[in-house]
């Protein structure tokens, strides 16, 4: 108990209270670049905390990680560029929304949902990390599997009104990201023999190239008298620039559901953000009662897509705290300032630096607080950004999205990419094929491949062969869950059908 | 309120970006700010020490020591754009030892690492056990050795990189005692050791177990690397038990080939003075690692030796 008020006062100083302030503002403005993702921005900061007292530089680097997160929606609502791939489906329903002036209300809702989402996870962190992180190990390559190949079948479904043109999006991107580098042999596939290709397309040139830049290609379709007007109109009701208490009662229980699923999915080492992002979406829209306003601006669309990437926040320091296992790029980060500071992070923290680790406990719920107010002032300063004509915001948009892709790797190649994709989400959109499919094929396909043959690997040395994944019980509970929910989705659409007859 | 503070933070961004890329004017070497690609993504144990390092050698040269990721074909992209990079002295880069001494022998490379480098010293040489969960059913190495051999495949196992040195290492030690195992692939040491816990894999060869040690977790059972691991002072290394091969694993420093006298000269002494620095012995000791200096003279012999005798061991192996 004395350990916790110790830590408690060591998070809470005037000085660490200023150091997270100025990791979240630093970590909004970088979120909101587009290439600039969460865990660069941690790592343009690790090497200054060197030279901090821990208790400035930790609780900086915690805000800077959060910061970001929320900062990167924001773009992607108000001009369809999401910061990092984590807000790509937030720009699904953010941006209608936007369109139809209700930008406000779209990042208020990313903010709120983001924060509790945030704070889901952290207090998950706190009090479930041993159990959580022991479901999460018996997470192997076959449950990766299942997992990935079942969001993979759900997808197509997931946008636009054609099954068939959404197959088809999945399968281009699951080609695409097949180019590169074989994962297990490492034989390069698809490149036709260009060096480049054998890194494989990077998904921040493709992520901006089929929003941002196919965006910017429609826009100049406009009459150039159009385009002199403003980018955004704000509606200057009072009610779209709110979420009302009725409209958080009603998108509460997607909030809660896709904060589950984002923390489950941060505790599991390799996932991500943006996965959990898109399968929360998935499953919002499966179990909406209003399943068709999803992708035209639905407030749930946003709400499960912020919670549940915000919920990996805070539960991706599951497996590092419970066995010194980085979840994702950011936590190894975070794990390599602590070491320099002198803390291990691990299972034995708890014994070593127990003041510590309640001081980063009480840092993250503060960080969450600040992360609210500050996200407020952030909405009000970019509302006027977009206040600009479109003659001139979205010229800055191809700019923007060309130094951003540029950062990442400083490869011009990665530049010709997002114009490529560009053209590519252009001819997409006119022939009403959705973009996002392809995106999420090309995220889930290299983690769908290599587990999948890593699991066949595997069956080659078990007696049972490829059976031997029956014997696994988190395979086994795993795949009756997504039977039933399989069958469930028959049963209700064959009702539909029904009821359409009778009537 | 909010935008005062946001300006802070622009400004502050700015200034730090500033300082960066601002450079010293100087006659000799080096006058200008110098580039050191790290092969490997921000984060990890290299990148660290390579960032420290960078640090350090600012303060020595007085010119600013920049650290580039280059990241991709387990290290050799970034060290190919070393061995292309003009021999001024401006472009130097990180390396490890797989990329040098044992990829080669085995994969299509964009540099020959015994012609297109020059070795300007070595600073680090890490341990790399061979690991088991603690409630694992075999004893020592010998046990699971036996195991190996009278259970062709069963033996499911797995190291932070495939074809890297602690590979190829246990692979010639079970080619020699004519076991076939099951190597599975993970992409890097925490997911290798994640499927160790999970009982997915039985074995790993990584170099991040001083957390799940500590906690009691997992059992050394050998090192792979020619010194004993300090953790674990009683158990013998690879060479000890009889194989092979047990590759150094060696953090440097080198730049492409053709370096002049003067380069090689001033970063002999830029790296003699960090090897004494307190605050990198410190980050050594909290990684785990081990200093361990060799001049550009002596890393050089050492990197031919380990390349030469690494050749020797992999011809006879297949893959």
């Amino acid at each position: 108990m004395e350990n916790i008020i110790t830590g408690i006062q060591l998070a809470t100083t005037p000085e660490a209270l200023i150091a997270i302030l100025i990791g979240l503002i630093a970590g909004q403005i970088l979120g909101a670049i587009p290439g600039l993702t969460a865990s660069m921005a941690v790592a343009l900061l690790v090497p200054y905390t060197f030279y901090l007292d821990p208790w400035i530089g930790i609780p900086m680097l915690l805000g800077m990680f959060k910061g970001s997160l929320f900062g990167s929606s924001i773009t992607a609502i108000l001009i369809k560029t999401p910061g990092t791939p984590a807000a790509a489906a937030t720009v699904l329903d953010g941006y209608p929304l936007a369109q139809k002036g209700k930008g406000v209300k779209a990042m208020k809702m990313a903010l709120y949902s983001s924060v509790f989402g945030d704070t889901f996870s952290d207090v998950m962190l706190i009090f479930a990390a041993g159990f959580l992180a022991s479901i999460a190990l018996n997470f192997g390559p076959p449950e990766y599997t299942l997992l990935t190949g079942f969001s993979l079948l759900c997808i197509s479904s997931l946008t636009g009104n054609s099954i068939w043109k959404g197959l088809f999006s999945v399968f281009l991107g699951m080609i695409i990201g097949m180019i590169g580098l074989d994962p297990i042999t490492a034989t390069p596939r698809l490149t036709f023999e260009y060096l480049e290709l054998e890194e494989g397309i990077g998904l921040i040139p493709m992520l901006i190239g089929t929003l941002a830049v196919s965006e910017a290609l429609r826009q100049m379709e406009q009459p150039v008298k159009k385009l002199a007007s403003s980018t955004l109109i704000f509606s200057k009701q009072k009610i779209d620039n709110v979420v009302t208490f009725l409209e958080f009662k009603s998108t509460f229980p997607t909030i809660i559901k896709s904060s589950g699923l984002g923390t489950l999915i941060g505790a599991m080492p390799g996932l991500g953000s943006t996965i959990a992002a898109f399968l929360a979406y998935g499953e919002a829209k499966r179990s909406s009662k209003k399943p068709e306003n999803f992708g035209k601006g639905s407030l749930e669309g946003i709400a499960a897509s912020e919670s549940a990437n915000n919920a990996v926040s805070g539960s991706n320091m599951i497996p590092l705290l419970a066995f010194g296992i980085p979840g994702d790029i950011a936590a190894a980060l975070i794990m390599g300032a602590f070491l320099i500071q002198g803390i291990t992070l691990g299972p034995v923290v708890f014994q070593d630096n127990p003041v510590e680790i309640y001081a980063i406990f009480a840092a993250l719920i503060v960080a969450n607080l600040f992360n609210l107010f500050l996200g407020h002032g952030l909405i009000k300063m970019c509302k006027h950004v977009v206040t600009v004509p479109k003659r001139l915001l979205f010229p800055a948009v191809l700019v923007i999205a060309s130094a951003g892709a540029y950062a990442l790797r400083g490869s011009l190649f990665d530049i010709q990419l997002v114009f490529c994709f560009g053209v590519l989400g252009y001819i997409m959109m006119k022939c009403d094929i959705p973009t996002v499919p392809m995106l999420i094929g090309f995220i889930l396909i290299p983690i769908f491949e290599e587990n999948l043959r890593v699991t066949l690997l595997l069956g080659a040395s078990h007696d049972l062969n490829v059976a031997f994944i029956f014997t696994r019980p988190a395979f086994v509970i795993l795949f009756l869950i997504m039977t039933f929910t399989s069958l469930f989705i028959l049963k209700r659409r064959k009702l539909r059908k029904l009821e359409n007859i009778n009537n | 309120m909010f935008l005062k503070s946001i300006t802070k933070g622009i400004l502050m961004f700015f200034s730090i970006t500033f300082l960066l890329i601002s450079n010293g004017f100087a006659d000799s070497y080096p006058s200008k700010p110098i580039k050191l690609i790290v092969p490997y993504g921000a984060g990890g144990g290299g990148d660290t020490t390579s960032r420290f390092i960078a640090d350090l050698a600012t303060d020595i040269l007085g010119v600013k020591v920049l650290v580039e990721n280059k990241t991709g074909g387990g290290g050799t992209i970034g060290i190919g754009a070393v061995a292309k990079s003009k021999p001024d002295g401006y472009t130097i880069g990180f390396i490890s030892t797989s990329p040098i001494t044992i990829r080669p022998h085995f994969m299509k490379m964009p540099y020959k690492p015994l012609d297109d480098l020059t070795y300007l010293g070595q600073f680090v040489s890490s341990p790399m056990p061979v690991i088991l969960r603690s409630d694992s059913q075999w004893k020592s190495f010998e046990d699971m050795m036996a195991f190996a051999k009278s259970n062709p495949g069963k033996l499911r196992w797995s190291t932070a990189g495939q074809k890297g040195g602690p590979h190829m290492a246990m692979l010639a030690a079970f080619k020699q005692e004519g076991a076939s195992t099951t190597y599975v692939p993970f992409k890097g040491g925490a997911k290798a050791l994640a499927a160790l816990l999970g009982k997915t894999i039985d074995m790993a060869v990584i170099s991040d177990f001083a957390a799940p040690l500590s906690a009691g977790k997992i059992k050394i059972i050998a090192e792979s690397t020619p010194e004993r691991n300090p953790s674990a002072p009683d158990q013998k290394t690879l060479a000890e038990l009889g194989y092979p091969l047990s590759p150094a694993i060696f953090f440097g420093i080198a730049g492409p080939s053709g370096l002049s006298k003067d380069v090689i000269k001033k970063w002999d002494s830029t790296l003699g003075q960090i090897m004494k620095s307190k605050k990198f012995i410190d980050l050594l000791k909290k990684l785990k690692a081990t200093p361990s200096y060799a001049n550009s003279a002596n890393f050089t012999k050492s990197v031919i030796a380990d390349y030469s005798a690494a050749g020797k061991v992999l011809a006879g192996v297949k893959f």
